[in-house]
């Protein structure tokens, strides 16, 4: 498990998180909601160590999250994480290199599964394709826990399909995930948590089936609630 | 196979209502392998957790049965089998009486409106 606990971030005056605690489990499917610019990806930094916050801590495990233990995680930005000029080959190459835990034949599957070509360089692939590549490289390490910063946004309905099955697949069996988006729409039915966020605080925290079993409100319906409510 | 899951039902019943009409359809026979849970999430496009769910409730509902290390099978007990049936039946003219009762209608008028539904399908079907 990684417990974030009352976390704080500020950029000069403003405040972005103020006080966020949540959990992510393995084996589940958790998804950080909130409109743009509410502050997820500054989550996703602060679990990373890629942004100093003034206050509050990341365990994993139990364990304070030291640089040591983020061989157990894999980040996957929103941006790509390879070189434009190389190929799918030369990025996967490159992470073979320098990750201790990179698995060469998940690639392979992986590469197969979103039908990628890896003579193909980067910067000649659709915007899709990029997000696949990205994806890719993140979820070819054998780690515990993943972490996608909105891997659906910009990308068409067709490859959005393709991966959101990732999800439902072996691909990340028994692995905690954490994926950030704004738009949940057509994956309500993939997710075990949701965490909605609002004005840096979580507004509230939930199981997704529970939710509907107790209450009978979709995920969109709690948003709403949130939201414009 | 594909299902389209409403939003605001549980999905792991919305899953078990799915198998329980492949049983009592014969698509799923009695003593037949499910699926991993893995492999039907995947199939639907859902949470593994969800299928597990679904799976549980099925083995209390004695639905189905797992034996150590092998995948679970649909039941061959016939009485469950005769007992799914039946509740499918209930649920099914439930739904059907609610929806035809806002019209006032005899039983008589009804039956050979139903005949003629049952016969133009198993035409459809051929």
């Amino acid at each position: 498990m990684i417990e974030v606990k009352d976390i704080h971030k500020q950029f000069g005056r403003k405040k972005v998180l103020n006080g966020v605690s949540f959990t992510i489990e393995k084996g589940e499917i958790s998804c950080l909601v909130g409109v743009n610019g509410v502050g997820k990806t500054t989550i996703l930094n602060a679990i990373m160590n890629l942004t100093p916050v003034k206050k509050g801590s990341v365990t994993i495990d139990g364990e304070t999250l030291v640089p040591a233990l983020y061989n157990k995680i894999a980040f996957i930005p929103d941006a790509s994480i390879s070189l434009p000029h190389f190929t799918i080959q030369e990025s996967m190459d490159f992470m073979n290199d320098y990750y201790d835990t990179w698995n060469a034949r998940r690639a392979k599957d992986i590469l197969k599964f979103f039908r990628l070509n890896a003579s193909d360089k980067l910067r000649d692939l659709s915007k899709g394709n990029q997000a696949k590549v990205n994806l890719l490289l993140g979820l070819a390490l054998d780690v515990e826990y993943i972490l996608m910063d909105e891997p659906f946004s910009g990308i068409d309905i067709f490859t959005r399909e393709q991966i959101t099955e990732v999800f439902s697949s072996y691909l990340v069996e028994d692995r905690g995930v954490l994926i950030t988006t704004h738009e949940i729409n057509d994956i309500e039915h993939l997710l075990d948590k949701v965490i909605l966020l609002d004005e840096g605080k979580i507004y509230k925290e939930f199981n997704a089936e529970h939710m509907r079993e107790t209450e009978g409100k979709s995920v969109i319906d709690v948003m709403r609630e949130v939201y414009t409510g | 196979m594909s299902v389209t899951f409403n939003k605001r039902d549980p999905i792991y019943l919305q899953v078990m209502t799915h198998l329980k009409k492949q049983i009592v359809s014969g698509e799923l026979k009695p003593g037949v392998e499910m699926p991993s849970r893995r492999q039907l999430a995947n199939q639907l496009k859902i949470n593994p957790n969800t299928v597990q769910r679904a799976y549980s409730e099925m083995e209390e509902q004695r639905l189905i049965f797992t034996e150590p290390n092998k995948p679970s099978r649909i039941s061959e007990d016939p009485n469950v089998l005769n007992q799914l049936k039946k509740e499918w039946l209930n649920q099914a003219i439930t739904r059907f009486v609610s929806a035809i009762d806002p019209i006032d209608m005899d039983l008589e008028d009804l039956m050979p409106m139903i005949e003629q539904e049952l016969a133009n399908r198993k035409k459809a079907q051929k």
